[in-house]
């Protein structure tokens, strides 16, 4: 057979066509000779002369699927339904099940045909398709009638016909299935439920050529309806539940159904469906009932009912975040309660170690809680984070600054002291004292009370490791930053290099071949990193012979490793094991250097006056006195009246004296705490934290010219977060002060904006 | 006070007597001593940066230099006429300007701090 284009005669050839065609599409054998016989019709009768006959045939094949379905919704499918009055279940007669059997053979057929008419498609349909671009820009008229390729032309017949006329029905019996499904009803075998999904999903196939808004049909046909009968369905069950059960049962039935619904979904419908169908459950049963299920949520999170807690959150993490917002709230004051309860009893001497301690375990209470129960949510978190902040940083007086800080900074120096705690607790305590400090506002008392301990540890060699004592600093380095650690790692560094020039220092006396007589250790700070006062401010004191020689030595080696430096002997902070030799044992006693001197005295003299004494050393009378008291208290000297010093006070050796133990230390006075160590401490941040304030605000200005009120009090805030929360009232002043020198000035056309003077 | 209880010590100290020297009544064994080292300065601001020359210069501090031992490499610098001022703030100033800023004398490195 020639494949040129001829005569043909259409009526012949189309009546074999239309032979094989009903053959193909009630899914009849068709051997492959005669499959490709008319395969090759099509083409002769598209190519055909003197003028092709695609149009005609096109024509021809329409008329014949339209007469094939509308034969088919009279004799397979509507046959009964007028019989029944519509009554599908009376009977043996079954309009989905028919509906469903004519579709699958049809679309089964169709799909054939399709392909039988590939030709047709291919060359003349595709040719006069509009392309998407001249749809979008509607340079065709949309009411153009437009060929469709047999395929797309067979389902728009069949949505035409069948679905047209069936599809009220076919809905309420898909509708009746699901609700007999929902109930439980037996009747809904999985052979039963396919027909149901298979009748769903033919709206959907029967569009499925469509290139934009294929799933019109089924959203307006079935979806809607299903939705309305399905948020009926959920409102019905909602007010049953709500009758009969505990907040607690309402929430494992509404998983339950969810449960249930989700397969469902998946069971029946198309899966676009799922979602919206979720989304009208949600509403139904959470959204409506917002108010009974929030009814027990404080007693849930007070009782801490982890079981319903985590009910609540699967059922609401879906809803939008304020309306979860009661249950976040609830649970934020929960917290905040229980932590200002536990750090509200703390009582005693170690309130810093009951204060971390106790706060740590409502922390990590509530942060395993927040895992366990909330899957790690960060609106639980940082509910977590606030609660802590706000008991943390609360002030039971308001007068009187928040103490945290201090105690926080007197928890970790009772960790770094020597203590028979082993390294690695120390550590892990260490670290978890990190998660309180974070919630800390005060950071600068912190730093100021560290600072503050950590010199009296490393002055008095009192750090139980210095491995852990740097581990520390490192952590609060993370936590803050360079700057805020910057004085403790020059503290540190110093305490390491003096243990190196001390070895050097031995080695030059070595060499030298001097002998000073005493084992001596000298530990060199530098200026302006320690918090130690002015350094001028401590008494002077006439040194001691014994301790001249090796003081001229030390600056001596000491100029010759550095240049350009001087040296100031902080006298106070010096101690010294003295030998006693005029008793009847041996004693050796650990005092500080003023303790040391007023005794070495006594080698000349049995008895001194108050005067005396005091003239020799050039002490001022308020630290000679602490000193002397010191001696008398531990009994190695006498006083000749038992109450007030005066000038005349005549002050002995106690030759009787006698201990128990042969080395001993006299404790140096206060090296604890004192109330105005504290407050002085107190005043010291205060100041701190206007010269930062005002720093702050001039690099600001400088860097932005020009600023209004508002954007430089956020500004200022956010950058003094680091360190303090600084009062609205404080940045004001210093905002006054700062114009007042002239720093910045007010622009001149508005009130409340800045500008940088240079 | 400390809890050890040394009871060799009478035993060394009888053996120091058998040396003949006279016995002092007080002997200094050990002395820990703490000093605190400063520039040795007229003053203590840098009159290029104002800031104390015991702290790193402003230049420095705002580069945040992390050396790990926190040692101080901003030193200080003394010229002829003994005035003095952080080594990285005159650096930079005698590059516009060869004389002290505060004598206008011609500046010339005396000694640096180490």
């Amino acid at each position: 057979m020639s494949l040129g284009p001829k005569e043909v005669n259409f009526n012949e050839v189309w009546g074999n066509i239309r032979e094989t065609a009903k053959a193909v599409i009630t899914l009849e054998n068709v051997n492959r000779e005669v499959w490709s016989n008319r395969f090759s019709d099509v083409y002769q009768l598209c190519v055909a002369l003197p003028e092709p006959l695609a149009d005609k045939l096109y024509f021809e094949t329409k008329q014949f699927l339209e007469n094939h379905v509308k034969n088919m919704l009279l004799s397979r499918v509507q046959f009964d339904s007028s019989k029944y009055n519509g009554e599908p279940h009376q009977g043996n007669f079954d309009l989905l099940q028919a509906y469903y059997d004519a579709w699958t053979e049809y679309s089964k057929g169709i799909g054939y045909i399709n392909t039988l008419y590939s030709y047709l498609n291919q060359q003349h349909i595709k040719k006069q398709k509009i392309s998407d671009t001249e749809f979008v820009y509607g340079s065709q008229s949309p009411n153009h009638q437009e060929q469709m390729e047999i395929g797309e032309l067979g389902l728009d017949i069949w949505r035409t016909y069948m679905i047209q006329s069936l599809g009220d029905k076919l809905v309420k019996q898909i509708l009746d299935g699901i609700k007999a499904d929902r109930h439980g009803d037996p009747s809904i075998t999985t052979q039963r439920a396919q027909v149901i999904h298979g009748v769903i999903h033919s709206f959907v196939q029967v569009q499925d050529y469509k290139q934009r808004s294929s799933l019109k049909l089924y959203q307006e046909l079935f979806e809607i309806p299903m939705i309305i009968a399905s948020g009926e369905h959920y409102r019905n069950e909602a007010s049953k539940l709500f009758q009969t059960c505990t907040v607690s049962q309402f929430m494992e039935a509404i998983i339950v159904l969810q449960e249930e619904e989700n397969r469902r979904a998946q069971r029946f419908l198309h899966s676009t469906s799922a979602v919206k169908l979720r989304k009208e459950c949600e509403e139904a049963f959470v959204n409506e009932k917002l108010d009974f299920l929030y009814s027990e949520c404080k007693d849930m999170v007070s009782q801490e009912k982890k079981k319903d807690l985590r009910n609540m959150y699967i059922i609401l993490k879906p809803i939008p975040d304020n309306l979860k917002n009661i249950l976040i709230q609830t649970f934020l004051d929960h917290i905040k309660n229980e932590g200002i309860e536990t750090i509200s009893i703390l009582k005693g001497d170690n309130i810093h170690i009951q204060f971390v301690e106790n706060m740590l375990k409502v922390h990590s209470k509530y942060h395993d809680l927040i895992v366990d129960v909330f899957e790690n949510d960060p609106l639980f978190l940082s509910a977590l984070d606030k609660a802590c902040s706000s008991v943390i940083n609360k002030r039971i007086n308001e007068k009187q600054p928040c103490r945290s800080a201090e105690l926080v900074a007197k928890y970790c120096d009772s960790l770094l002291k020597k203590a028979k705690t082993t390294e690695t607790e120390i550590d892990s305590k260490l670290t978890a004292s990190i998660i309180i400090f974070r919630y800390i506002e005060d950071k600068d008392i912190f730093q100021k009370f560290y600072s503050r301990m950590l010199a009296k540890r490393l002055i008095h060699e009192q750090s139980q490791s210095m491995d852990s004592e740097e581990a520390m600093i490192n952590k609060l380095k993370q936590a803050c930053g360079y700057e805020f650690t910057n004085k403790l790692h020059r503290m540190f560094t110093d305490i390491s290099i003096s243990v190196d020039q001390n070895n050097k220092f031995n080695n030059f006396l070595k060499d030298n071949d001097i002998d000073l007589g005493i084992n001596i250790s000298i530990k060199v700070l530098q200026a302006g990193a320690w918090p130690l006062g002015q350094a001028q401010n401590t008494p002077p004191l006439s040194i001691p012979a014994e301790f001249e020689k090796s003081i001229s030595k030390f600056e001596t080696f000491y100029h010759t490793s550095f240049s350009g430096r001087k040296l100031f002997w902080l006298h106070h902070l010096c101690n010294g094991e003295l030998k006693l030799s005029y008793l009847k044992r041996i004693y050796l006693v650990t005092l500080q250097t003023f303790q040391m001197t007023i005794l070495l005295l006594f080698e000349a003299a049995e008895k001194f006056t108050c005067k005396e004494l005091q003239d020799n050393l050039q002490l001022s009378s308020d630290s000679f006195h602490k000193h002397v008291q010191s001696l008398i208290e531990s009994k190695i000297l006498l006083s000749s009246s038992s109450e007030n010093f005066s000038d005349e006070t005549v002050i002995t050796l106690n030759m009787e004296y006698s201990n128990k133990r042969t080395k001993f230390r006299i404790t140096a006075i206060s090296q604890k705490e004192t109330p105005q160590e504290v407050e002085h401490t107190m005043t010291a941040v205060d100041e701190d934290r206007k010269l930062y304030l005002q720093a702050a605000i001039v690099r600001i200005l400088k860097s932005r010219k020009v600023l209004k009120h508002n954007a430089l009090i956020q500004e200022i805030l956010s950058q003094s977060k680091v360190m303090f929360t600084p009062s609205i009232s404080m940045i004001k002043k210093c905002i006054e002060s700062l114009i007042d020198k002239q720093y910045i000035e007010r622009t001149p056309n508005s009130g409340d904006e800045y500008s940088y003077v240079a | 006070m400390d809890t050890d209880n040394d009871n060799s010590l009478d035993r060394t100290d009888d053996f120091d007597n058998g040396d003949g020297k006279p016995e002092k009544m007080f002997t200094l064994k050990k002395w820990n001593a703490v000093a605190m080292w400063s520039w040795d300065v007229e003053c203590d601001v840098c009159a290029i940066c104002r800031v104390q020359v015991m702290d790193a210069c402003l230049r420095c501090q705002s580069d945040n230099k992390r050396d790990v031992l926190g040692k101080q490499d901003c030193v200080v610098v003394w010229g002829e006429c003994n005035h003095s001022f952080h080594f990285c703030c005159m650096s930079l100033w005698v590059k516009q300007n060869n004389r002290c800023p505060l004598c206008q004398q011609e500046w010339c490195v005396q000694r640096m701090g180490k």
